[in-house]
């Protein structure tokens, strides 16, 4: 067929100038038929070439025809009960495990006492060469609709070979889920992320027990992203509140940038002791409440980079934030007074994607004490910041560091990390769920820390690491009693396993 | 001693500007698959988040996608694009935190 047409047209064009050379009878073509010809002979060729084109598909018979759409209509079928089973499963869940070994030593401590009263004791040693802990987190979220969203993790934290819990008015709600105890699951945190529709400003409110431990900028050392709305030197601990955040970039041009409103509850007062209406108010501290506000954004020309202005006022701390017990002979719970926290924090991950992550973390403390103090038997009067209650108190620390990514592929990338950070002798904070037992971001003091992660696969990591504090004032991480000079000294060696899917 | 560390934070923090750029996956990403991929773009905006790690690996080992994207990045490219998009794929690691709208 192909052959026919293109031969006609050899010979069209053949017999046209036959007759031109000839000359006896010019048959003349107009041009333009000449052209619709031609035109006419491509058009067909195309379709001749589409025709055989045709042939080389393979038509399926009719039995393979059946089967193929009997296959389809199964296939269907399936996703049908697979996006069903998907949309029913409201919780995606997540999970982590932790196994921890330390090494702890803690020189010219004191007793354990005197490092909360200062005194000086002939008893000065304090360690524990090999202390193994397990940490289990179950991490869930869910994206409920388009403007809700949940999170929640629940954690189980305990040492090897022990199962009860620390009686210490250190271990309080604020850090269930990050102090070693019983096998039995803590509420880490819990909250919703709501963004109201149909109202003029960007507006998130987050309610519930918060996403506020692990703050920047513990996530290098923890090898993984952001975990908390704070910076971690002014606050490391499970809260409940509400948080609403106002969202700046449309109106800066600077990204993430936002500002927040915080409100929570660090002490509820109630009746621990009475076994009716335990619900109601003791009478004794009252409740601790806190307001807080944020500024935070990544900061220009550098992506990835956090910068957060902080301001926190706590109105009427408790002397003890466990509340009265009677079993345990405490006091009367006593409202010490109201504290301020400022901070700045700036931090830039991956500089210029040279490989480090530098941070540098200021924070400083006011307290306003009402002149009022508790009495511990043994202790003595505990106000805030001091025995009596009478002066106000100004701390501050430095806290600084960075994190390098070594170019070696073939070991996944390990990093190596320092740190330091100074307090001052009356440097507070609320960092009572650190991850390191000893709260070092609390020290009225020197600590050094360096660290190394070595990642065995995205879900797997070992980090081994050094921390040394040189306290130079007592009650580190206390907002009662007098800070006193001391020399104590804490060495911590420690190798860790985290996995995490 | 205090003082001495701030000064080498800030000596590192005038040298690192230096250090050479490479152009990496979160950059190709950028630059290339969001050309056509934005709003009012060629086609829709794509988020690393809309499928999971190895989905990603997958789509693009099996040629899926429906404009051929040899004459708009080697195979290098898009070796190091696959791994942007993993690691942010909608079973990575999220941040944490009270979430800011915008
Ligand atoms: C030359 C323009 C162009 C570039 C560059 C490009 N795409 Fe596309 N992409 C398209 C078009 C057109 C579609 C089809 C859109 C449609 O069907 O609505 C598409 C579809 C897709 C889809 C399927 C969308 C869906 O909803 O299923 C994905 C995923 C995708 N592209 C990812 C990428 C990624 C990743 C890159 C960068 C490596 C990229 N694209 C680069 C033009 C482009």
């Amino acid at each position: 067929m192909k052959k026919t047409l293109l031969s006609l047209g050899v010979m069209l064009v053949w017999a046209g100038s036959v007759f031109a050379g000839v000359g006896a009878e010019t048959v003349t073509m107009p041009a333009d038929v000449y052209k619709a010809i031609l035109e006419r002979l491509d058009s067909l060729q195309q379709r001749v070439n589409d025709l055989e084109q045709e042939k080389t598909v393979v038509q399926p018979t009719r039995e393979q025809y059946d089967k193929l759409s009997q296959d389809v209509d199964n296939i269907y079928d399936t996703l049908d009960e697979v996006e069903t089973k998907t949309l029913q499963d409201r919780i995606n869940f997540g999970a982590e495990l932790r196994t921890r070994v330390d090494n702890y030593s803690f020189d010219n401590m004191g007793t354990r006492t005197d490092l909360l009263t200062g005194m000086e004791s002939t008893n000065d040693d304090g360690h524990d060469d090999n202390n193994w802990s397990n940490r289990f987190r179950l991490n869930m979220d869910a994206e409920i609709s388009n403007s809700l969203s949940f999170h929640g993790r629940l954690a189980v934290y305990k040492n090897w070979g022990d199962s009860d819990y620390t009686e210490s008015d250190l271990y309080v709600d604020i850090n269930q889920a990050h102090r070693p105890g019983t096998t039995s699951l803590k509420l880490d945190r819990a909250y919703i992320d709501w963004i109201p529709q149909g109202i003029p400003v960007p507006l998130a409110l987050t309610i519930g027990r918060h996403p506020s431990t692990e703050g920047p900028p513990f996530e290098l050392k923890e090898n993984r992203l952001r975990q908390s709305t704070y910076p971690a030197l002014l606050i490391d601990l499970e809260t409940d509140g509400i948080v609403g955040t106002i969202g700046l970039e449309q109106y800066t041009s600077l990204k993430n940038s936002a500002f927040r409103l915080a409100y929570g509850i660090g002490y509820h007062s109630d009746f621990d002791n009475s076994d009716s209406f335990s619900f109601l108010d003791d009478d004794e501290a009252g409740d601790s409440t806190m307001f807080a506000t944020f500024l935070e954004s990544e900061m220009p020309g550098l992506p990835a980079s956090l910068a957060v202005l902080s301001y926190i006022h706590i109105d009427d701390v408790p002397s003890s934030f466990r509340g009265p017990n009677d079993d345990h002979g405490n006091p009367a719970n006593v409202n010490l007074g109201d504290l301020d926290l400022y901070g700045i924090h700036l931090q830039v991950d991956d500089l210029k994607k040279s490989g480090f992550d530098l941070f540098v973390s200021w924070g400083a403390s006011r307290s306003d004490p009402n002149g009022k103090f508790a009495t511990y038997p043994g202790y003595g009067d505990m106000g805030l910041l001091t025995a009596d209650g009478q002066d106000k108190k100004s701390g501050s620390s430095l806290y600084a560091g960075l994190r390098y990514k070594l170019p070696i592929e073939m070991l996944n990338h390990p990093k190596i990390g320092f740190e330091f950070n100074h307090g001052s002798k009356y440097w507070i904070s609320m960092g009572n769920a650190s991850n390191e037992l000893y709260n070092k971001l609390a020290t009225r003091g020197d600590v050094y820390e360096i660290y190394y992660i070595q990642p065995v696969s995205r879900h797997l990591f070992f980090r081994t690491g050094y921390t040394r504090i040189n306290y130079d004032y007592t009650l580190s991480g206390y907002h009662t009693g007098q800070p006193v000079s001391t020399d104590a000294e804490l060495e911590n060696y420690y190798l860790l396993m985290d996995c995490r899917f | 001693m205090k003082y001495r560390f701030i000064g080498g934070m800030v000596i590192g923090f005038a040298l690192f500007p230096a250090i050479f750029v490479l152009a990496d996956g979160a950059d190709l990403f950028a630059r290339k698959c969001e050309f056509c991929h934005r709003i009012e773009g060629q086609a829709a905006p794509v988020n690393p988040a809309d499928k999971a790690g190895i989905v990603w690996v997958k789509y693009f080992k099996r040629g899926r996608h429906p404009v051929d994207l040899g004459k708009i990045l080697n195979d290098e490219e898009l070796r190091s694009v696959v791994l942007y998009l993993q690691e942010h794929a909608a079973d990575s690691d999220r941040p944490a935190m009270a979430a800011i709208p915008n």
